[in-house]
């Protein structure tokens, strides 16, 4: 008799966020599908994505191999960006590190003009963090997504303790929104939910939180895995988000990748194929190279599907 | 209906008043819990004194005779420390029940004798050596190991009340899976040790859970493992909805969660909110929906 491979078809669809306007912008989630799961019944209509990071400051401790792909361009940030484009980038990811309290506190008004700046010069959509300070955030992220206005950008981190203000100007200016919990999935839900009670799901992005190899990256791949498959499988409607893996910081932090250029690579490019492996929709590195590395790896077609 | 022998949780040393009117010797505090318990309806008295490491004998001889001044009811010895437990079973004038004994080794060399010895009632739990079996397959083995160790010394099935331990349900990941896995096991235990009780420490599947939303997990999960023929809980009897529920009064609740886990079709929008929080208490616990402190919510 022969062998009939089992076909499984799911019940959940992530949603399908646009991130920018026009010609610059693009799509991640949409798929119905678990990861690399080709031979279910089901497709992923958006492959992964790869964002670039910029800083809005010149890097601190940065290791050299990193440096040098941006050498001439990183003490100004919109130079950086369009050195990112240039490079291949599918959107740039700018993180206002200078605006946390224990770096520079920077003003919220500086910042804002910065966003712009950046998203006005480059054709590529935008993707802008603060520092994770949630309280400096709930001053900073509503004069970026002001100072945005209409731009359809990704903002974030946006949390338990400042979703409401900042969820609002999100809102206000016509944003989406990343939302981040730490590593845990009913925190997780629960933020979504809170969120979704003002906020449209369709524009709600998930940040589980990353971390890298060597580093916790077990807990984030579980909790990666966990929020597809009860999207996908159970149809859970405060999961069924596209995930965004905010990475690239998390491995340039190691040893590991400081101590030299390949060993660099490989710590983010193997963190990186882990957690879209796991389910990542949209993944953010800091080496260019990583990017090829990965997308080497995966060929590519696997996604196409 | 159901009827569950209801342990009441209220005398608990974690209490800090309870903790001090020991102490203290401060009957009152102590009696006033008792009497209010026995008049919710309790069917016992859980005496929680924990490790108990300073005069064991003199604190649980006091507390066991300060309660039976006031409460005509049997009491449940809750410690870990065999010495207070056996000083503590002596001065029952009802016959007492162990709470409890295990699968441990020091719990199996120094209280299941005390149970054979005072011819009492034992909660014996699923936990070993090994720590707490998580799944199904691992607390049935366990506990048939426990339960034939409790056979050999003399205590029959029908004194031994098995409580597969209930872990709360908001531990991020795996909280859920544990929830199911003693609703599992309940409905199986009939089939595994013929004659045996059951009991669980119910208020635990709340724990970590904002305090407003605890009673509704609680009263839910009760009427889900009565579904699967629990015999008895260690619960908060001043819980008034949670008496009502297992004594019956409530029947369209009960209902309404029977067909929740049955997994019949519910037309939510036409439920009042108490209903409509039932059944999605009810989806949590079962596994069905994934838990987040805002489950009512969405």
């Amino acid at each position: 008799m022969e062998y009939k491979a089992p076909v499984e078809a799911y019940t959940g669809v992530v949603r399908e966020v646009t991130i920018g306007k026009g010609r610059k912008s693009l799509k991640i989630g949409g798929e119905n599908i678990l990861p690399l799961h080709f031979f279910d019944q089901g497709s992923n209509p958006n492959p992964v994505k790869y964002a670039l990071e910029v800083l809005d400051m010149e890097p601190q401790d940065w290791p050299e191999h990193l440096i040098q792909p941006f050498k001439d361009v990183l003490g100004d940030s919109v130079r950086w960006a369009k050195k990112c484009q240039e490079l291949g980038a599918d959107a740039v990811f700018l993180r206002l590190v200078s605006t946390d309290p224990a770096v520079k506190d920077s003003s919220a008004d500086g910042a804002a003009a910065m966003a712009k700046r950046v998203a006005g010069a480059i054709n590529i959509p935008l993707i802008i963090y603060g520092s994770g300070d949630d309280k400096k955030d709930a001053e900073v992220l509503p004069k970026v997504a002001e100072a945005c206005d209409g731009m359809n950008l990704l903002i974030g981190p946006v949390q338990k303790e400042n979703y409401e203000k900042v969820g609002k100007a999100l809102l206000d200016h016509g944003h989406n929104a990343s939302a981040l919990s730490p590593l845990d999935i009913n925190l997780l839900k629960e933020l979504n939910v809170k969120l979704c009670k003002f906020f449209p799901a369709e524009k709600i992005v998930i940040d589980p939180e990353s971390a890298t190899v060597g580093y916790g990256m077990e807990y984030a791949f579980s909790l990666m895995e966990r929020v597809k498959q009860i999207g996908i499988i159970t149809k859970d409607n405060m999961t069924m988000m596209p995930i965004i893996a905010d990475l690239g910081g998390e491995c340039w932090k190691t040893k590991q990748a400081k101590e030299n250029k390949e060993q660099g690579l490989l710590w983010e490019g193997i963190t990186a194929l882990s957690l879209l492996l796991a389910g990542a929709n949209i993944i953010i590195l800091r080496h260019p190279e990583s990017i090829n590395l990965v997308k080497e790896t995966i060929e590519g077609e696997l996604w196409q599907k | 209906m159901f009827d569950t022998v209801i342990i009441g949780e209220n005398v608990h040393v974690i209490a800090q008043a309870v903790s001090t009117a020991i102490r203290e010797r401060d009957a009152k505090v102590i009696q006033d819990l008792a009497k209010a318990q026995a008049e919710a309806g309790a069917d016992y008295i859980d005496l929680n004194v924990g490790p108990m490491k300073k005069d064991p004998e003199e604190n649980i001889q006091w507390l066991v005779s300060t309660v039976q001044e006031v409460a005509d009811l049997p009491l449940s010895i809750d410690t870990m420390n065999p010495v207070a437990m056996e000083a503590g079973l002596k001065a029952c004038q009802k016959r007492p029940l162990l709470n409890s004994a295990s699968g441990k080794a020091d719990s199996k060399e120094q209280m299941l004798p005390l149970a054979r010895k005072y011819n009492c009632d034992v909660v014996i739990s699923v936990m070993t050596d090994k720590g707490m079996p998580p799944d199904v397959e691992s607390k049935v083995e366990s506990i048939i190991d426990t339960v034939t160790y409790a056979n050999e010394l003399g205590i029959p099935n029908e004194d031994i009340w098995v409580d597969p331990i209930i872990l709360p349900v908001s531990t991020a990941g795996e909280g859920q899976r544990f929830a199911v896995a003693c609703l599992e096991f309940m409905k199986i235990l009939e089939d595994v040790l013929p004659g045996v009780k059951s009991t669980v420490g119910l208020s635990n599947i709340s724990n970590g859970v904002p305090g407003e939303l605890r009673p509704l997990l609680n009263r839910t999960y009760l009427v889900m493992l009565e579904k699967n023929k629990l015999y008895s809980a260690i619960a908060d009897p001043l819980d008034k909805e949670l008496m009502s529920l297992t004594r019956g009064e409530i029947p369209e609740i009960v209902e309404l969660i029977h067909k929740t886990i049955d997994g019949e079709d519910i037309d939510l929008s036409v439920l009042p909110q108490r209903e409509l929080e039932y059944v999605k208490t009810a989806k949590v616990l079962m596994g069905e929906t994934l838990y987040s402190d805002a489950w009512l919510e969405s």
